[in-house]
């Protein structure tokens, strides 16, 4: 994937890292109003402070004059960032004026983002709305009384399915839940997901297939996968005479633990019983013995002989 | 002209001029039909075959019918895993690991969806293979294994021969693939020697100074295997598909030069390699190197640098001519970070800021020291700007500093 960034987009950004006069980078102390978006485990997040100019009477009139942010993230969401403290700084806005802001200002502002870096205009706009409720808690404003919903549908994060309408897969996920879409038609016509290069609609992990993990998959024609013999039966358990897997397993334990340990132990070295399969032993060597070239011959000496004498003659014993 | 300094060489390798050279024939004076009757045609398909007894002899003197000839490494794991799939219905388990390629590892995802067990194998934090875990996963279904001999991302070898020993002395009729893409014409495999438990192993070209365009599939003689491209009688009916004279050839060349030059390329790549990672692991605090405690490729570094994003690290290292990349969730297109990175457990607050370097024969030790001048400004200037760092102390914010204690990190 290639960088297709706008001018405005990249210099806001080598700004910004070169640190130039001008930008927005840091963090305003005893801040009238901060805000944060995103996490480190979703790969981007970000820290935005504003300081006001307080009005005597009307917090309403307040004016924003001084806007900083910290961000963890790519190229776009650094950009992002600093866009937004020169779109609030610029506007000369309050901070009711600041809280319509959209995202899509943001992106304008940096001349187009790709579309799979939307989402970093997205996260500038959740943080500076976070930072202007902030700064309504320390001031008294009501904001639920001015009409302001402050439970926001989050934007989901995920991979994206549909790259047409930047659609992720949690998103379709629930979607096709809530809506109890069960067809691709069904998912164009509900959320346009697919209705572009339509390309998502028959790939691994496309459409179908999240409609085939929701729903399970429509009945097999042919009535579905016949249960064949399976082929090569050398690892198929054998238990011999009386002893079940449980007693094998013991008696070949106890071998390696009160023979083959104690003497290995002579030279420095020890085995770890892995697995046992059937008639198959699997061990490991440990100490010195992992790295002593006569392993493989201590191995079938020792080992596999000890168990095939005292426990079953069937036994085969395979290093790992 | 100076071209920029190229330190992705896990993602591709510049041709070697001398491999245009071996090339350029067969675009000019030999562009017949390897198929046709006549008699300069009889000169491509003569070009073909002894391509194909060099690679034979590059991979341990292996038969030359041995080896097809595909379009690229993605095509010949595909090709390996559904060919195999296809040809043993009576078996439904399939066997691989948590670190692999998407060109096997969204494959196995493919085959839960057709309704196989697929299990992925763990690694741990160092990227090891947990080999108990494998040799439990074995079963008397199994039908095949597929493994990756080095990894893309972090360059950890995979104990392939020893891997595929244990498959075969529990059953011998578990098919073992293994995806060689980033090591054959790196480290000597001998597919008659040390990996003759092998069934079928994938390569492709342009991860060895061929073009891309071009990879092979080796398909030892008895494996079940059915043809993933169906339609004509080249590659004796196992692979459909007028084959790319020049690209075939190209890729012999490659692998020759690789023989020629393999000890002294690799032991300069390592040096040059590891003066990268001392160096700035000594000048930048708070980093880790991925897989770093483990066997891996002498080309590669993967390090992660603490508390900030790496396609910012990428744009600015791309700003002065230096090209690597990055695990990071915004430089694989998906917006997910590395599937290899999560599988070892790395934290996120590393996971996000891993960079890959990966060097060739071609990487001088100019263009190193010029990266090590470099990185740790573009790091500092991008920590600066990160709300979990302290730049007074040059150490991540008291705050944050438990991010990064999901698992094991050295002192920076």
């Amino acid at each position: 994937m290639t960088w297709n960034y706008s001018e405005k987009t990249t210099q806001l950004f080598m700004d910004a890292v070169q640190g130039k006069p001008g930008t927005h980078l840091g963090e305003i102390e005893n801040p009238d109003g901060i805000g944060e978006h995103g996490s480190i485990a979703c790969g981007d997040a970000l820290r935005f402070s504003f300081r006001v100019e307080r009005h005597p009477e009307d917090p309403l009139l307040d004016k924003i004059v001084e806007a900083r942010y910290l961000t963890f993230g790519c190229t776009s969401a650094i950009a992002a960032s600093e866009a937004m403290c020169r779109l609030v700084e610029e506007g000369d806005l309050s901070p009711m004026q600041a809280l319509s802001i959209t995202n899509q200002d943001i992106v304008n502002y940096l001349g187009g983002l790709p579309q799979a870096k939307v989402h970093c205009s997205v996260m500038g706009a959740e943080a500076l709305e976070a930072a202007v409720f902030d700064w309504a808690r320390k001031r008294n404003v009501p904001l639920s009384s001015l009409g302001i919903d402050i439970r926001k549908e989050e934007q989901e994060e995920g991979r994206l399915v549909c790259s047409c309408f930047g659609l992720t897969e949690p998103y379709l996920r629930r979607k096709i839940k809530e809506l109890e879409l069960r067809t691709i038609t069904e998912i164009i016509g509900a959320v346009k997901a697919g209705g572009g290069c339509m390309s998502c609609h028959h790939t691994p992990g496309g459409l179908q297939d999240l409609l085939d993990e929701t729903w399970g998959r429509p009945a097999d024609k042919f009535g579905g996968m016949v249960n064949l013999p399976v082929a090569g039966q050398t690892a198929t358990p054998a238990t011999k005479g009386e002893r079940t897997p449980f007693r094998f397993a013991k008696d070949v334990e106890r071998v390696i633990d009160d023979v083959v340990r104690p003497h290995l132990a002579k030279d420095g070295g020890d085995l770890e019983l892995i697995d046992i399969k059937g008639t198959v032993v699997y061990c490991r060597f440990l100490g010195d013995c992992a790295t002593c070239a006569g392993s493989s011959r201590t191995l079938k000496t020792l080992v596999e002989h000890s168990l095939r004498t005292q426990v079953d003659e069937k036994i085969r014993v395979i290093g790992v | 002209m100076k071209g920029p300094t190229y330190l992705d060489n896990n993602a591709t390798t510049r041709v070697a001029p001398e491999v245009v050279e071996a090339m350029r024939p067969f675009f000019e004076d030999l562009y017949f039909n390897p198929s046709s009757m006549y008699e300069p045609a009889q000169q491509a398909h003569n070009a073909i075959e002894e391509a194909r007894r060099t690679v034979a002899e590059a991979l341990g003197g292996v038969r030359p019918q041995e080896i097809l000839f595909t379009g690229c490494a993605t095509e010949s794991n595909n090709a390996a895993i559904f060919g195999t799939i296809a040809a043993n219905p009576a078996r439904r388990h399939v066997i691989t690991t948590c670190v692999e390629h998407p060109t096997v590892f969204e494959v196995g995802r493919e085959l839960q969806r057709r309704e196989f067990e697929v299990d992925f194998i763990p690694v741990d934090t160092s990227g090891r293979l947990d080999m108990g875990a494998y040799v439990r996963a074995l079963r008397p279904d199994t039908l095949m294994v597929s493994l990756m001999h080095a990894n893309n991302e972090t360059g950890v070898i995979f104990p392939v021969a020893d891997l595929a020993r244990i498959t075969k002395e529990t059953d011998p009729s578990i098919i073992v693939h293994t995806d060689a893409t980033q090591t054959v014409g790196k480290i000597e495999l001998n597919l008659e020697g040390a990996f003759k438990h092998v069934d079928l192993l994938s390569f492709s070209g342009h991860k060895l100074h061929a073009p891309k365009g071009i990879g092979a599939l080796f398909m030892r003689r008895g494996t079940p295997c059915r043809p993933f491209l169906i339609g004509g009688h080249q590659e004796e009916g196992r692979r459909a598909g007028t084959e790319n004279v020049a690209f075939i050839v190209g890729l012999a060349k490659a692998l020759e030069l690789a023989a020629e030059n393999h000890d002294t390329d690799q032991e300069r790549i390592r040096r040059l390699r590891d003066k990268l990672q001392k160096e700035l692991t000594n000048r930048i605090p708070f980093t880790q190197v991925n897989g770093g405690e483990t066997e891996r490729l002498a080309n590669t570094l993967n390090l992660a640098i603490h508390f900030i994003e790496g396609e910012g690290i990428l744009y600015q290292l791309s700003a002065v001519g230096i090209c690597a990349s990055s695990g990071s969730a915004c430089t694989s297109g998906s917006l997910e970070p590395s599937h290899v990175l999560r599988a070892m457990s790395i934290p996120f607050t590393a996971v996000h800021g891993s960079v890959r370097f990966s060097l060739s024969r071609y990487t001088t030790e100019e263009e190193i020291d010029h990266v090590i001048e470099i990185f740790p400004e573009i790091v500092a200037n991008l920590r600066r700007l990160s709300p979990y760092w302290d730049v007074k102390r040059n150490a991540p914010r008291p705050e944050a500093a438990p991010l990064m204690h999901q698992t094991e990190m050295p002192a920076g």
